[in-house]
Order: structure tokens, then C-alpha cells, then sequence
């Protein structure tokens, strides 16, 4: 998957534009799943895809992981244009 | 809510309500009924002398076909009408021109008019019933459009609230998950950074003698080398957090205190990845983050106190037992670290190595309660000596029971001396039945046993007991187990240590 790809995805583009709008936030699946409406297990999959794309960042421990928002600006400006381009 | 605030929340209602699709629905109802040609709505600040034309100009176009005389006259009626309703608080009909009218609603909230709703040009009369009906049906309206917005507001206020609290919660699942402040410190600062979008975070903890702030972990996502520097209480940002034990902000930085009955660090951040300054939200919120990190560092010091202090009474029991057989219990930390190896070759987790290497040392505790005629005896024990021998593992349990933080390491103590196939004593366990550990300790302490001389036998090389080692694979010993020690055996610097401590 690339980030064009993922922006296909409902769900995927859900969650980037749940991190981009909330870039301070981290989250567990299930608080992700919570604020972008949808299953948690499909979320903690399209999580791991995002981390593999360096777009979100996985602070795993032993008893759960935390997703952030990258800190790449490169990336952040890409993700910037991509949504605009994205009816809202 | 100031002059401005109350102007953006008038605007706002006013955009919602010529949006609203229940007043499109009623126009389109009373305009059956009244046959409007024009409906409009109008805040009061918008409505400034010459207004009203405009007014008519935008929502009945034709009105320049009347001429200038009758358009003038129109929109003095429907100033008239506006004043009337005004003063009012009514809904008041007007004329348009001798055949037409049209009538005008306020649209109060609170105790005032903050614009108007009305019809031009009904080509039919407005009947009393439609002029009774019509203010419910638009205080309806403005009163559903109004808890719109008030909702939508609501969750905008909220909805950040909600997300910080949320990442506040699951900060402090991720710095609870770990006592070893070794690993803490640079979760937290990581943490941080991530929280506030910042480009460099240290933690600095204040010293035993209360002057110095010592730095314990410090990230910083530009530079390659990160400088550690100890700071005076009292100097510059983190210094003057401390001191005075409270946040520190300034454009580019913000020291945050780490306070638990006293101050006993600072947790320090500075720039901003999109180079804004910091906020008094920010503040609010790294002084919860920090609430959470004190509660998480003081519970990793505890534990590492707690873990100093069973390691101590550990050595000192081995250390007792030592003056029975001198040099036979004392740790030596090349078996400690072979064990470990393994373990961690082997994916035990944190908790699990522990256990291991308390029973690294204490694993023949039990001995003590053979006499030392058995332990020595060259020639082969009687039936009765070797019950005392299989007794010592129970024997060690005996000695640790009492010791919760040791509880985890007896079954490696008990079952150290099982063998894989289910030959070995006290309960002839085989395979998986025996746990880990155990079958860890069994590889070890036969290793031990072999290259370190007695009085009553003589040790073998390191390389000949490695060799017995690995020709018990499979029978006395796990072979995975003894595939992760031939591998570990291979290292050079544990070699020499334990050449070195045999030496010793």
C-alpha cells in the first residue's frame, strides 16, 4: 500500500484525517475506533498499515500500543495537499 | 460572551437559518398558502439606512418595473413595518403597493431583536389564521436552528477536550506499562514530544542534595549528538520550574515540574515543529502529563529500591551459606550472565529473567541441609544419601518461601535438577512439564558444577564441559536450551570472564 492508495480507503482516510486534524493526539485502536466510527479490529489493521507508511508512529508496549502522527513535515505537507484535494 | 463574541454567534444563527431546510419548507408551505413571491431574511446589524431598497432589490427583482415612486414607497412601508414589529415584538403586515403586501416577524433572543423574518409581494391577503400561525411556525424554527448551533458549538469545544483527555489516558497506560526507569524516562520524553509537536524534550531529576537538576533522558529529533547538562536549581527555565514548582513557559520553551510531595524533577521542551509559540492549552496539558509521569517515575524508584533490597538479602542468604562450603555459593556473575543470555536468547520476558537470576543464585540453597559428608563423597551414595541429595531442591523452596519478591524463582529452584527425558528427581518431569527456567538452570548449574574444582573432585576444561553438555542433549538437557548456550558459549567476552572468575 502507498499513501495515495491508502487515501483510496474509507476507513484509512478516516484515520489520517482524524490524525492530521488532531495532530497531538495518541490513541489505542480502541480510542481511534471511537472517534473515527468504525470496527476496531478493521482500525488496528489500517493502524499498522498507516505506521508502515511512516505516516503514524506505534509506541508498543507489553499491554498496548499507542498511535501518533508522524513528525515528518514532508509528509505532513503531503497529506495537506492530498486532503484538500478530498471533497471535505 | 464580549460584543465580537455575541456578533460571530448572530452571524453564524443567521447563515444557519437561510440555510435551514425547516424554513425552506415553511416558505414553501405559506407560500402556497399567501402565494409569496419573495422571502427574506435580515440581521439587524445588516439593516443601515438604504437597506431596505437593497432589500426589496435583492428578493423582487421586478420592483424596478414599478418605477421609482412605488419602489420608494414600498420600502418606506416596509421600514415602518420593521419599526412597528420592533417595538413590538410582533409580527406586522405592510403594504406593498395597492394590490400587494407583505408583512415582517422579529426574531428575538433574549430580550432583544437580532433580525427580522418577512414576505413581500403576497398577491393574496395574508388571512388572520396564516398571521397567527406563522410566528409559531418561525419561533420553531429559529429555536431548532439555535440548539443547532448550540450543539454543534458544544462539540467543537468538546470534541478536543475529549481527544486530549483520551491521549492523557493512554499516555499513561504506555509510561505504566514499565517500572524500569531506565526505559521510562525516554518513553515519557518521546511521549512529550509527540504531545506537543515539539522538537527537543530532557528529563531532569533533582539530585540527592537537592542543588543540581541531573539530566536522565534527553531526545532531540535535530541533532545527531545531544549534550547532557546538569543544571542549578534555580537556573534558567527547568532550574526555575523546580524552585518554585510551577510551569515555566516562555515562546520556545516550557519547563514542566515534576511534583509529587516535593519536587523531584522537571520535564523541559522547547520549539515547536511549526515554530508557533506555546499555549497556556499546552501548559494544561503537559502539567497532566507530568502528573502522570511522577506517579509512573516514583513507582519505577520504588520498584528499582525494592529490587535492590531483595538482591541484597539474596547475596547475604548466599553469603551465609557460603561460610558452610567457602567459594560454593558465592554468585558468580559469568553464570548469572549465561543464564540471562539464554533466557533472552530464549524470548523470556523482563519478569522471567528476574526470577532466573535470583535462582542463579540461589538454586543450591537447599544443600545446606546435606550433611557435608554426602555432598563430598567420592564413592557412590547409599540409598539414604541419595533421598538427602534429591531433597535439597524442596529444601531450597523451604528457605524462600517466606520471601514473596522470591516466590517466581522456586519453581526453577525445585526443578532444576528434572531431567528432558523424565529420568531426573523429585518428580521426574519430562519435556515442557518442566518449566523454562528450570531446564535453563539445568544446563547452567551442570556447567558450573563441572568446571569448578572441589576439594573432592577435580573440574573439567571449559571446552570438555561444554562437550558433555552437548552430548546430553536431548536426554538431561532441553535441546533448545542447549543450542542457545552453545551459541552464547561462542562469545569471547563472556569467556573471558569466566575464565577470569575461575581463575579467582
Amino acid at each position: 500500500m502507498n499513501i495515495e492508495k491508502a487515501f483510496k480507503s474509507d476507513l484509512h482516510l478516516k484515520i489520517i484525517r482524524f490524525f492530521h486534524e488532531n495532530q497531538a493526539s495518541i490513541d489505542t485502536p480502541r480510542g481511534v475506533a471511537t472517534w473515527v466510527g468504525e470496527d476496531r479490529s478493521k482500525v488496528k489493521k489500517a493502524l499498522e498499515d498507516l505506521v508502515l507508511l511512516n505516516l503514524l508512529v506505534a509506541h508498543r508496549t507489553t499491554s498496548t500500543t499507542g498511535y501518533s502522527y508522524t513528525r515528518e513535515a514532508k509528509l505532513i505537507r503531503k497529506v495537506s495537499a492530498l486532503l484538500g484535494k478530498m471533497p471535505s | 460572551m464580549d460584543k465580537t463574541g455575541n456578533y460571530a454567534y448572530q452571524k453564524e444563527l443567521f447563515e444557519r437559518l437561510r440555510k435551514s431546510v425547516s424554513l425552506k419548507r415553511a416558505e414553501e408551505c405559506f407560500g402556497f398558502i399567501m402565494k409569496s413571491a419573495s422571502w427574506w431574511i435580515i440581521e439587524k446589524n445588516c439593516l443601515k439606512p438604504g437597506e431596505a431598497d437593497n432589500l426589496l432589490l435583492q428578493h423582487y427583482p421586478q420592483i424596478k418595473k414599478l418605477g421609482p415612486k412605488k419602489w420608494a414607497d414600498c420600502a418606506k412601508h416596509l421600514l415602518e413595518a420593521i419599526k412597528k414589529s420592533a417595538e413590538t415584538k410582533k409580527l406586522f403586515n405592510f403594504k406593498c403597493n395597492d394590490e400587494m403586501q407583505g408583512f415582517v416577524y422579529p426574531i428575538v433572543q433574549g430580550d432583544r431583536i437580532c433580525g427580522y423574518i418577512g414576505a413581500n409581494y403576497l398577491t393574496k391577503d395574508i388571512s388572520s389564521e396564516a398571521l397567527q400561525i406563522f410566528p409559531a411556525f418561525a419561533d420553531t424554527i429559529v429555536k431548532e436552528v439555535r440548539k443547532e448551533l448550540e450543539l454543534s458549538k458544544l462539540y467543537e469545544t468538546l470534541r478536543p477536550r475529549a481527544i486530549a483527555l483520551s491521549t492523557v489516558h493512554t499516555v499513561h497506560r504506555l509510561i505504566s506499562s514499565t517500572l524500569d526507569i531506565s526505559e521510562l524516562l525516554p518513553r515519557i520524553a518521546r511521549l512529550s514530544l509527540q504531545i506537543m509537536r515539539a522538537q527537543r524534550c530532557s528529563i531532569k531529576l533533582v539530585d540527592s542534595k537537592r542543588k543540581v537538576l541531573l539530566p536522565k533522558a534527553t531526545i532531540d529529533l535535530r541533532a545527531k549528538k545531544i549534550r547532557l547538562k546538569k543544571v542549578k536549581v534555580g537556573m534558567w527555565a527547568p532550574g526555575k520550574a523546580v524552585k518554585f514548582g510551577r510551569p515555566v513557559r516562555g515562546r520556545d520553551f516550557m519547563a514542566t515540574p515534576l511534583i509529587d510531595e516535593d519536587v523531584i524533577g522537571v520535564i523541559t521542551i522547547y520549539d515547536k515543529i511549526d515554530g508557533k509559540p506555546f499555549t497556556a492549552f499546552d501548559q494544561e496539558i503537559m502539567s497532566t502529563l507530568a502528573e502522570q509521569a511522577v506517579i509512573a517515575i516514583k513507582n519505577a524508584q520504588l520498584y528499582k529500591e525494592q529490587e535492590k533490597l531483595t538482591m541484597g538479602t539474596i547475596k547475604a542468604l548466599a553469603k551465609v551459606l557460603d561460610t558452610r562450603a567457602p567459594g560454593a555459593y558465592i554468585p558468580r556473575a559469568s553464570f548469572i550472565k549465561i543464564a540471562q543470555l539464554i533466557g533472552q536468547n530464549l524470548r523470556m520476558d523482563a519478569e522471567s529473567l528476574k526470577s532466573l537470576e535470583y535462582a542463579s543464585i540461589l538454586h543450591d540453597a537447599g544443600e545446606i541441609f546435606v550433611p557435608e559428608s554426602v555432598l563430598a563423597k567420592p564413592t557412590k551414595l547409599t540409598g539414604e544419601e541419595y533421598a538427602m541429595v534429591k531433597g535439597h531442591p524442596a529444601a531450597g523452596v523451604g528457605i524462600i518461601k517466606h520471601m514473596k519478591a522470591l516466590k517466581s524463582a522456586a519453581p526453577i529452584i525445585l526443578y532444576h535438577h528434572e531431567n528432558y527425558d523424565g529420568t531426573g528427581y523429585p518428580k521426574g518431569l519430562k519435556k515442557d512439564q518442566i518449566p523454562l527456567g528450570a531446564r535453563i538452570m539445568a544446563v547452567v548449574s551442570a556447567f558450573e558444577a563441572m568446571i569448578i574444582s572441589k576439594p573432592y573432585r577435580s573440574a573439567k576444561s571449559i571446552d570438555e564441559a561444554v562437550e558433555e553438555i552437548r552430548r546430553n542433549t536431548g536426554t538431561q538437557f532441553d535441546p533448545k536450551v542447549v543450542d542457545a548456550f552453545l551459541k552464547i558459549m561462542k562469545k569471547r567476552d563472556l569467556r573471558l570472564l569466566l575464565e577470569k572468575e575461575l581463575e579467582e
